[in-house]
């Protein structure tokens, strides 16, 4: 789902630079505090699950695939601040190490997928899982999709009327709401529900593992 | 400051330009530069970053053609332009992926440096291992596998994943307690 590099204006990047520069920082300070000497180690490690999560490639009807994402997993298993870091060492990952994604695009991605989704995911997993755990852990996935697809619709949908030129001509990503909104939010709700499903079956077998090496 | 560091800051500073410039012919210029300083590696970094921006460009650039159709305005300038930057930009990406050491030009901050390479290296033994996995799939299918085959091979690929994770967090902490890193 993440935007590539060359279509968001540096009117929309700066400043969430400074966003997401905060919350990197508050998210370190807060994962070190959390997780004491084993934050570091998890994190990476983390990192690296959330990045092979996103290749795994999940089969939909009539031969199409999806992508999961494993935001809803890490945040539900780890928290949201693990989720957001995780989420965005990846995406720095994916931009300086293996070409894609980019560094215009790293903040929106990171404080869409990273922040919105993990918060999201882990909010509505501690909001619902009283009344059922199995529909909290799909909502939690579910949103973790859904809510980033429709901040990076919104970011997208709003450059043809920051940037343009004097004949009105867009000079960065060139369709507006009218068109980013169905077109970015419709698919991720089907996403939406194999990220969900993910999160369901992927935390019960966490869990049970966890246990596992407890013992 | 070492040699990393400051290609690190060029990198940013040249995509940031980038996208300051919105002059297709500066834009080209750019790009000029970019694969002249690839030297040798022009070409492959050309296919490199065609090949990286060819499908997502390509859907904008033929939606962006229609729309403009329908609205009876001209979509080149845009179309050129908005390309070039993104092939600039893409190409000064893999220029510096070639020639750079990420993990040197982010050695002011140990912490940094070392969760990037812990999680860079685990990261390309899940890519290797899931490469496994999907040619596993495909050499043990006579016929392109069912839904539910293709199901149960993401599931469990994605349980062997969620396993060695954990096993590799704990290990990783251990390691890391026995040798004192967290002492120092």
């Amino acid at each position: 789902m993440h935007i590539p590099d060359g279509f968001i204006s540096p009117q929309t990047y700066l400043p969430l630079y400074a966003v997401a520069g905060v919350a990197w920082v508050y998210g370190a300070r807060s994962l070190r505090r959390q997780l004491d000497a084993d934050a570091l180690p998890t994190l990476a490690v983390m990192t690296a699950l959330s990045f092979v999560l996103m290749m795994l490639a999940l089969p939909l009807p009539g031969g199409a695939t999806a992508h999961a994402a494993g935001i809803g997993l890490l945040a539900v298993s780890f928290g949201g601040w693990m989720g957001f870091m995780a989420i965005s060492l990846v995406l720095m990952m994916q931009a300086l190490l293996f070409g894609v994604g980019g560094v215009t695009a790293l903040p929106i991605n990171a404080l869409a997928l990273g922040l919105i989704g993990s918060f999201a995911a882990a909010g509505c997993w501690r909001l619902l899982r009283r009344y059922n755990e199995s529909v909290a852990l799909f909502l939690a996935g579910w949103f973790s999709i859904v809510l980033p697809a429709i901040l990076i619709a919104l970011v997208l949908g709003i450059q043809p009327n920051i940037a343009h030129d004097a004949n009105g001509a867009p000079l960065f990503f060139p369709f507006d709401l009218s068109i980013t909104l169905p077109a970015v939010v419709l698919p991720h709700l089907l996403v939406g529900v194999a990220e969900g499903v993910l999160t369901v079956l992927g935390y019960r077998y966490f869990t049970r593992l966890r246990a596992k090496l407890a013992r | 400051m070492n040699l990393d560091r400051a290609y690190l800051g060029f990198y940013l500073g040249a995509v940031f330009a980038a996208t300051l410039i919105h002059d297709p012919v500066w834009l080209a210029c750019g790009l000029g530069l970019a694969l002249l300083a690839s030297g040798r590696k022009a070409m492959g970094i050309l296919r490199q970053a065609l090949f990286a921006v060819l499908t997502f460009n390509l859907l904008i650039s033929l939606s962006y053609i229609l729309m403009a159709w329908l609205q009876d305005v001209s979509p080149w300038v845009t179309l050129i332009r908005l390309n070039l930057r993104v092939l600039l930009i893409t190409c000064l990406t893999f220029l510096f992926i070639a020639r750079v050491n990420l993990f040197r030009a982010l050695d002011f901050s140990p912490g940094l440096t070392f969760v990037l390479g812990l999680a860079y290296s685990q990261a390309l033994t899940f890519r290797r291992a899931q490469d496994d996995f999907r040619l596993a799939l495909a050499s043990r299918s006579l016929k392109p596998p069912r839904l539910i085959d293709r199901y149960r091979a993401s599931a469990a690929a994605a349980a062997w994943f969620i396993e060695k994770a954990l096993h590799a967090a704990t290990q990783s902490s251990q390691a890391l307690r026995s040798r004192g890193f967290f002492n120092d």
